[in-house]
């Protein structure tokens, strides 16, 4: 069993769903974001639930689902763009049992279940990640690429030194990636313990 | 690094599980594999590895389009997407259709279009480059079946006609020929189903019966066709200014055909397929894994992995993780382990460390650990002095079996919210008691440490000697009993030494090799970090 990471209890929200949001955290439009239950949020991270759609009435800018985690500096914002002469944001859904790394730009339209993002990456706009995919440390992934299902994905135009330009498929991942990564995500939820001192 | 456990698949050598390769040579890295990444076949009673796996397509699907390609399609379509999905030839990321820009609606701001799909001519965009095809003079008229039509180009290169030419050309002689591979090299006409068909009425055609190969153009017409290193490339070269004028061979491989040298000439690609394999027991031919039909679903319908019948085993080491935590909130919180002193070993002294089991069967099990024996001079798993001194190190592991309990499903459902009070209760009192136990007098660190659930914490000890150098990497043997639900007393014995009957014919014993990896050994003279 590896050993928990303490959290400052001052600085994190705990909702009745077992959310745990921290106060660092930059939540914009907090009213357009569903947060599943058990998911956290880390200090410094961005969330742009004000990008909504224009129109009236409501509507659900980003969501994410259970046991989900935006890490430290993480900055979600929806994707946009001009169909037809309208400028517009379009709504970010994502799955269950969804880390997404340190200092990760997230423009992704569908990211699916038990996906696994790396650190520093830059997911481009309208990206559709399916289940069970995974995106390397550092990687930068072009604007509407679909990642399928069981995918690791790599590359990026600044260090590649097998001449790979942007984040594309490396490998298949093993047949039971998704019991890997549930198990994993509960068990990162479960040592994500407070701290009083 | 954290220390890390690998298991061992016996494929690399001959027989049925034999000792695996000494931990240290860097070769024997490939018999070593993260569990998750195993096979079990139960038929054999083994583990199996994608290396030793047979491999068979189960589908084809676009990665991009996700459409699943019927394998009839397959053939005709080159192995690439036919549908609209293509890949920029200088980036490589995903192409897009886009619309020319609508007529300017002469208040200088483009009109809203009123077609559904934008004006005419378009072409192929890359998002992330800004290469479009309108630069290598490759537009369409209609945004649909474009590959239908980029497809027609690669179909007329002359080298694709002469290789169509070839394949018909020899086509007739390929069951003779294929028979007679199958019959002068034992075992091909089990893998070839076009052998097998044909294998029974031998029509012996002769081999040497074949008409003589005429060319559809000669190779020094092709030459000219400007494909490589003729006078227009020297030329180009000549005034060349910069090296991005010259197509990496990244960007050029990826071709069927040869294509010219200059970037500016490349072509977008149809994006090739991706499969789903199911895989096979290479030894008893069984089903290992099986994917259902749809290719974006990640569920199996046969699903055999080492991680549902081996105990999964994980390392820690207290010193590293435990010592630091309540002194240091602060990087605790920000989620950045203090890992700078975390997992090095420094040669010359002992350390503690865990090994937490979880018994992954609905049956309690018995395990048994042994330190496999560095030189066969060398008597005992223990810490026996005269073994100190021939190897750099040595490890003591609790030498009684001890029990792991039973997984329940129960425990998945509950583990959500008891388990924060039974960590804390672990983490909190348990280990922190047995490290000041052991910082006294060694009291316990060997042996079973806690039960939980289905998870067994046992400690070991690893004395390391002052001129230690490398890892501490030693390959553990892990024996277990569990009861079988089925009996099969006349099954063991031949072809699986691995399975032996005890006691009662309910009670089985598996066994398999691991490699443990504690981490870097520090030599004794550099210590250069304060914190040791």
């Amino acid at each position: 069993m590896e050993a928990p990471v303490y959290y400052s209890k001052a600085e994190f929200i705990e909702t009745d769903t077992g959310n745990k949001v921290s106060r660092r955290a930059t939540i914009a439009g907090p009213q357009n974001i569903i947060l599943g239950g058990k998911t956290i949020i880390s200090s410094s991270a961005i969330i742009r639930g004000d990008l909504r759609r224009t129109g009236p009435g409501h509507a659900v800018v980003i969501s994410l689902g259970r046991y989900c985690l935006v890490g430290e500096g993480c900055v979600m914002r929806p994707p946009y763009k001009t169909y037809r002469g309208n400028f517009n944001y379009y709504p970010m859904k994502i799955g269950d049992y969804v880390h997404i790394g340190a200092n990760t730009v997230v423009e992704a339209a569908t990211i699916g279940n038990h996906v696994v993002i790396g650190k520093n990456c830059v997911i481009g706009k309208f990206t559709i990640i399916k289940d069970c995919a995974q995106v390397a440390d550092n990687t930068v992934i072009p604007p509407n690429t679909v990642i399928p299902a069981l995918a690791l994905f790599a590359g990026s135009p600044g260090y590649n030194p097998e001449g790979i330009l942007v984040g594309r498929f490396v490998e298949d991942l093993p047949e039971s990636t998704q019991e890997m990564v549930e198990s994993q995500t509960k068990q990162y939820y479960s040592r994500f313990q407070p701290l009083d001192r | 690094m954290a220390p890390t456990i690998h298991y061992y698949c016996p494929c690399q050598s001959g027989e049925l599980l034999q000792t695996p390769p000494p931990p240290h040579m860097a070769s024997s890295s490939a018999s070593f594999h993260l569990l998750h990444s195993l096979f079990f076949c139960e038929e054999c009673d083994a583990v199996r590895c994608n290396r030793c796996v047979a491999v068979e397509v189960s589908g084809y699907y676009c990665p991009n389009c996700l459409f699943e390609v019927p394998s009839a399609s397959v053939r005709a379509e080159k192995n690439r997407c036919a549908r609209n999905c293509f890949s920029c030839p200088i980036c490589r990321s995903t192409l897009q259709v886009v619309a020319s820009d609508p007529p300017d609606g002469g208040d200088g701001r483009p009109s809203a279009s009123l077609s559904n799909v934008g004006e005419p001519p378009f072409f192929l965009y890359c998002n992330h480059c800004r290469w479009d095809s309108a630069e290598v003079g490759i537009t369409f008229e209609k945004p649909t079946g474009l590959a239908a039509q980029l497809q027609k180009f690669e179909d007329s290169a002359p080298e694709s006609l002469e290789f169509e030419r070839l394949k018909e050309h020899f086509e007739p002689f390929l069951p003779a020929a294929s028979a007679a591979l199958a019959r002068d090299v034992p075992g091909v006409g089990k893998y070839n189903p076009l052998a097998r068909s044909r294998v029974g009425r031998d029509r012996t055609a002769n081999k040497d019966e074949m008409p003589e190969y005429k060319s559809r153009m000669e190779i020094s017409v092709l030459g000219q066709l400007g494909s490589e290193g003729d006078d227009s490339d020297v030329d180009a070269l000549r005034r060349m200014e910069n090296v991005e004028e010259i197509a990496s061979l990244e960007q050029r491989w990826g071709n069927s055909w040869t294509t010219s040298l200059r970037t500016s000439d490349l072509k977008p690609l149809r994006i090739p397929l991706h499969s789903k394999v199911s895989k096979r027991c290479p030894t008893c031919r069984h089903i290992l894994i099986k994917p259902e039909q749809k290719a974006q679903s990640v569920r199996y319908k046969i699903k055999l992995v080492a991680a549902n019948y081996l105990p999964a085993i994980t390392v820690g080491i207290p010193h590293a993780s435990g010592t630091d935590t309540a002194r240091r909130p602060q990087t605790k919180a920000t989620g950045v382990s203090d890992d700078r002193n975390a997992g090095i070993l420094t040669a010359g002294k002992s350390y503690p460390f865990h090994l937490a089991l979880t018994n992954p069967l609905y049956d309690p099990i018995q395990v048994r650990l042994s330190v496999q024996r560095m030189h066969v001079t060398a008597v005992t798993d223990g810490t026996a002095p005269e073994k100190a001194r021939r190897t750099p190190f040595a490890v003591s592991l609790p030498t009684s079996p001890f029990p792991v309990a039973a997984f329940a499903e129960a425990w998945e459902y509950d583990d959500d919210d008891d388990m924060f009070g039974l960590e804390d209760d672990d983490l909190g009192l348990d280990v922190g008691r047995s490290r000041d136990r052991d910082g006294k007098g060694k009291i316990k660190a060997v042996g079973v440490l806690e039960k939980r659930a289905n998870v067994t914490v046992v400690g070991g000890e690893v004395v390391i000697g002052k001129e230690a150098r490398g890892h501490v990497k030693f390959n553990m043997l892990v024996s277990y009993t569990y009861r079988s639900d089925d009996p099969l007393p006349s099954e063991d014995g031949a072809g699986t030494p691995s399975r032996t009957v005890v006691k009662s014919p309910e009670v089985k014993t598996f066994t398999f090799y691991t490699v443990v990896d504690l981490g870097p050994i520090l030599p004794r003279e550099e210590k250069i970090d304060p914190d040791i």
